[in-house]
């Protein structure tokens, strides 16, 4: 079953989809009275926007949410114990090494040690700059012609041999690069999956407790780099854009990298293969340039002496 | 006779050359409506505006801004008011290379190279790797390597905020497709 993640980003329409996935007897078993009290307030809980505020001891150690979701823990015995409620930092990487480890089962890294190396060290100074430093922040261009980037919680960020390939100069990789650690400072692909995971539980707790028929327990990951495919709401996105450009400013390099990477973007045919997932999962480059045009205006008039290091950009092997 | 024929060809040359140079000028398009500048600050007196989706050509980029000459006007404006490029729908060349390497048409990859893809049914049936996993570990930059490789390069930090969302949302494109 897969629910649309924007639905599942508008919190007061979160019951009415899933109702509306009841009423279609899509496979959700059909109890929605018992549940819906009871999921409502743990939504309200557990994807608070204001989640990432320590939370009170107590609740640091609890694993299972709601006393509700015990029965749902048949359901997730082969993911790592994720505590998601409130991840931990360590929690968060090892579900970030996890959805990295899938996502490299479908495009290896590109055999190019020099390349990898280059590519973490300009992540690593761009991460820097970013409000979680303290993450261990890995980079790598995986062997793909398609162009794309990814991130999965804990820095993990990936982006295509085909999107590298645009790439003029040093500036415009740090401006991606950014965008992609914007994600990751944000948690907004962290913030799906514990949605996704609640759903899951919630259902998890239906099904024990009325039969059988338990195939909705989904890992919250979904199968291999699903999560990967998914698409972030519109307003992710256009926070990525100006996160990172703000995090490659602030780095020293030339402000307006990412948004020639768009610009190039934007000249690609939506007809062309290459872009098909791309732009399913994002906002059509005009629209994030607009954007993100919207956010700067006179704010980086002052910025000067941005460097751009065209000399030094790691030029591909083939 | 000969010398006719001659002088025409040389004529057409000509006109083919001029036109392929007025080609080469930079085309774009307006993203959003804005106003020209006299000069590339935000300050400079308004020499005119367009609105969203005119042409326009570029004549010059100096920092943040472009000096862009509309039907009426020229003036500098922010480059992200621009998109650079046509705003036809259909990249031909790209078609034609899509067509070629079998990804044509109808939005799925349609491999014909053995190269694994990053389609959705494609990540979906992923299996995880850890060979590459450690492999990507292994090239992590700590803290101070970060630090220093910006220092190779020349790059300072600059002090600047994080640029917040504007209080006007952006205007979503009716059907979003029209481009």
């Amino acid at each position: 079953m897969r629910i649309s993640t924007q639905h599942l980003f508008n919190k007061n329409m979160l019951i009415s989809t899933l109702l509306a996935s009841l009423l279609a007897g899509i496979s959700l078993p059909s109890a929605a009275f018992d549940f819906e009290g009871a999921l409502k307030d743990a939504v309200k809980k557990q994807i608070d926007p204001n989640a990432d505020t320590p939370s009170t001891p107590e609740s640091q150690n609890v694993t299972t949410p709601a006393p509700d979701a015990t029965a749902a823990e048949s359901t997730t015995k082969t993911e790592p114990t994720i505590n998601w409620k409130n991840p931990s930092k360590e929690e968060e990487i090892a579900l970030g090494r996890e959805i990295t480890g899938n996502l490299l089962g479908a495009a290896p890294l590109v055999k190019d040690e020099a390349l990898q190396k280059y590519v973490n060290s300009v992540g690593r100074w761009v991460a820097s700059q970013s409000d979680r430093a303290d993450l261990p922040w890995h980079f790598g261009v995986i062997d793909s012609e398609d162009l794309n980037a990814f991130a999965a919680p804990g820095g993990y960020v990936m982006i295509t041999k085909g999107l590298y390939r645009k790439f003029t100069n040093e500036a415009q990789l740090a401006g991606v690069l950014g965008h992609e650690i914007g994600h990751v400072v944000k948690k907004h692909q962290l913030k799906v999956l514990q949605k996704q995971q609640l759903l899951n539980l919630g259902a998890g707790f239906l099904s024990d407790k009325l039969a059988k028929d338990n195939k909705l327990a989904n890992k919250a990951i979904g199968s291999g780099a699903e999560i990967s495919a998914r698409s972030l709401d519109k307003s992710a996105e256009y926070e990525a854009d100006r996160l990172g450009v703000s995090f490659a400013t602030r780095a020293g390099y030339e402000p307006f990298g990412l948004a020639e990477v768009l610009q190039t973007l934007g000249q690609t045919s939506k007809n062309d293969g290459s872009v098909a997932l791309l732009f399913k999962t994002h906002p059509h480059p005009d629209e994030r340039l607009a954007a993100l045009g919207d956010a700067v205006g006179s704010k980086l008039d002052n910025i000067k002496n941005g460097k751009t290091l065209e000399n030094r950009f790691y030029k591909l092997k083939n | 006779m000969t010398k006719l024929k001659y002088m025409l060809i040389t004529a057409s040359l000509s006109v083919a050359l001029h036109a392929g140079l007025s080609i080469a000028a930079e085309t774009g398009s307006a993203l959003k409506n804005d106003n020209l500048r006299y000069e590339p600050y935000a300050d400079a007196k308004v020499t005119g505006s367009f609105s969203r989706g005119e042409s326009l050509q570029i004549l010059k980029k100096q920092g943040a801004w472009l000096q862009v000459k509309t039907k009426k006007n020229t003036g500098w404006v922010r480059l992200l008011s621009v998109k650079r490029g046509t705003t036809s729908t259909g990249n031909q060349t790209a078609g034609v290379l899509a067509a070629a390497s079998g990804r044509a048409g109808t939005g799925q990859v349609v491999s014909t190279t053995g190269i694994r893809g990053l389609s959705e049914q494609e990540l979906k049936a992923a299996k995880f790797n850890e060979t590459e996993v450690k492999a990507l570990e292994s090239y992590t930059s700590t803290t101070n390597q970060g630090k220093q490789f910006a220092t190779a390069g020349g790059l300072k930090t600059v002090a600047f905020s994080n640029l917040k969302a504007p209080l006007k949302t952006p205007q979503e494109t009716p059907g979003g497709e029209s481009k």
